[in-house]
């Protein structure tokens, strides 16, 4: 009996030990996928599951300028009409927590 | 006689019973093997072992610079936001006063917004969650952007080559994606 519960003890002990690497950072990230209608869906999130909405989310052109100032929906998704002119998206949430997804990276779903 | 007494052990029972001390001598014995593996990893997080695994030397960024380092001489680790390389840092004597952020990218950043992860941690040992695209050609450089307080920013680069030569390997050995 007690070496059973010093088994579990010792289990327990080994799983959280384990466990405690995983937990350490949660980092942004963002996925743009191109829809029907000539339309671009991103959605965007942390790495520790949770989602962001109201995040900011700006299509930025590649001369700089923000094309389409946005922030994420209640889904932590944006939808928005394709830019004619070169740009890249910007998952912005906050200095140093940022993912950039350029318009080469964005495929057709 | 007691009944109990008249009834042999099981086998099983009989060997535990016969060797049950020195099995758990034996599991006493266990950790010994891990203690090498403790205590340098010990000493790695507290910083008696520098400021990371792998020093890649100085990188000079404006008037400034700092001093990069691979946490873990290694590849990048898996994470849910794609692989991230740890690297660690300490900014030069002088400029821990003025130096307010420091970030991390692979690439030239397009706009201070852009600038990649940042640094946290004190200036003489901070740290940073570098996310390395599968894409990364092995000719990348890793560039580093300081901010000052008095509202300068500097750039700087090193090649990923010198600052994390176990992450060349890495994506050599992913392939090149289309």
């Amino acid at each position: 009996m007690t070496l059973m519960r010093l088994t579990r003890a010792c289990g327990v002990l080994l799983l959280s030990a384990g466990f405690s690497t995983v937990a350490l950072a949660h980092n942004p990230m963002c996925e743009c996928k191109e829809i029907p209608g000539e339309q671009i869906q991103c959605k965007g999130g942390f790495s520790d599951g949770s989602g962001a909405p109201g995040v900011t989310l700006d299509v930025i052109g590649y001369d700089e300028t923000i094309l389409l100032p946005g922030k994420l929906g209640e889904d932590s998704t944006l939808t928005f009409k394709k830019p004619s002119a070169e740009f890249y998206v910007l998952f912005d949430a906050g200095p140093g927590h940022v993912v950039e997804i350029d318009q080469a990276d964005i495929q057709p779903q | 006689m007691s009944k109990v007494a008249a009834v042999p052990p099981s086998p099983l029972r009989a060997f535990w019973l016969k060797w049950r001390f020195h099995i758990n001598v034996l599991l006493l014995l266990v950790p010994l093997g891990f203690m090498p593996k403790y205590f340098a990893d010990a000493a790695l997080f507290r910083g008696d072992a520098g400021i990371g695994e792998r020093v890649a030397g100085e990188v000079q960024v404006g008037p400034w610079s700092l001093t990069l380092a691979e946490f873990r001489n290694e590849g990048p680790s898996p994470d849910p936001a794609g692989p991230m390389k740890f690297f660690n840092a300490s900014l030069c004597d002088t400029c821990a006063n003025q130096v307010k952020a420091t970030y991390l990218r692979i690439g030239k950043p397009r706009s201070l917004r852009a600038a990649g992860v940042i640094f946290f941690g004190t200036p003489y040992r901070m740290g940073a969650a570098l996310p390395i695209p599968e894409r990364t050609p092995a000719d990348a450089e890793v560039w580093i952007t300081m901010e000052g307080w008095d509202g300068s920013m500097h750039q700087g680069s090193i090649p990923l080559s010198q600052a994390s030569p176990a992450t060349i390997a890495w994506l050599n050995k992913q392939g090149v994606k289309p």
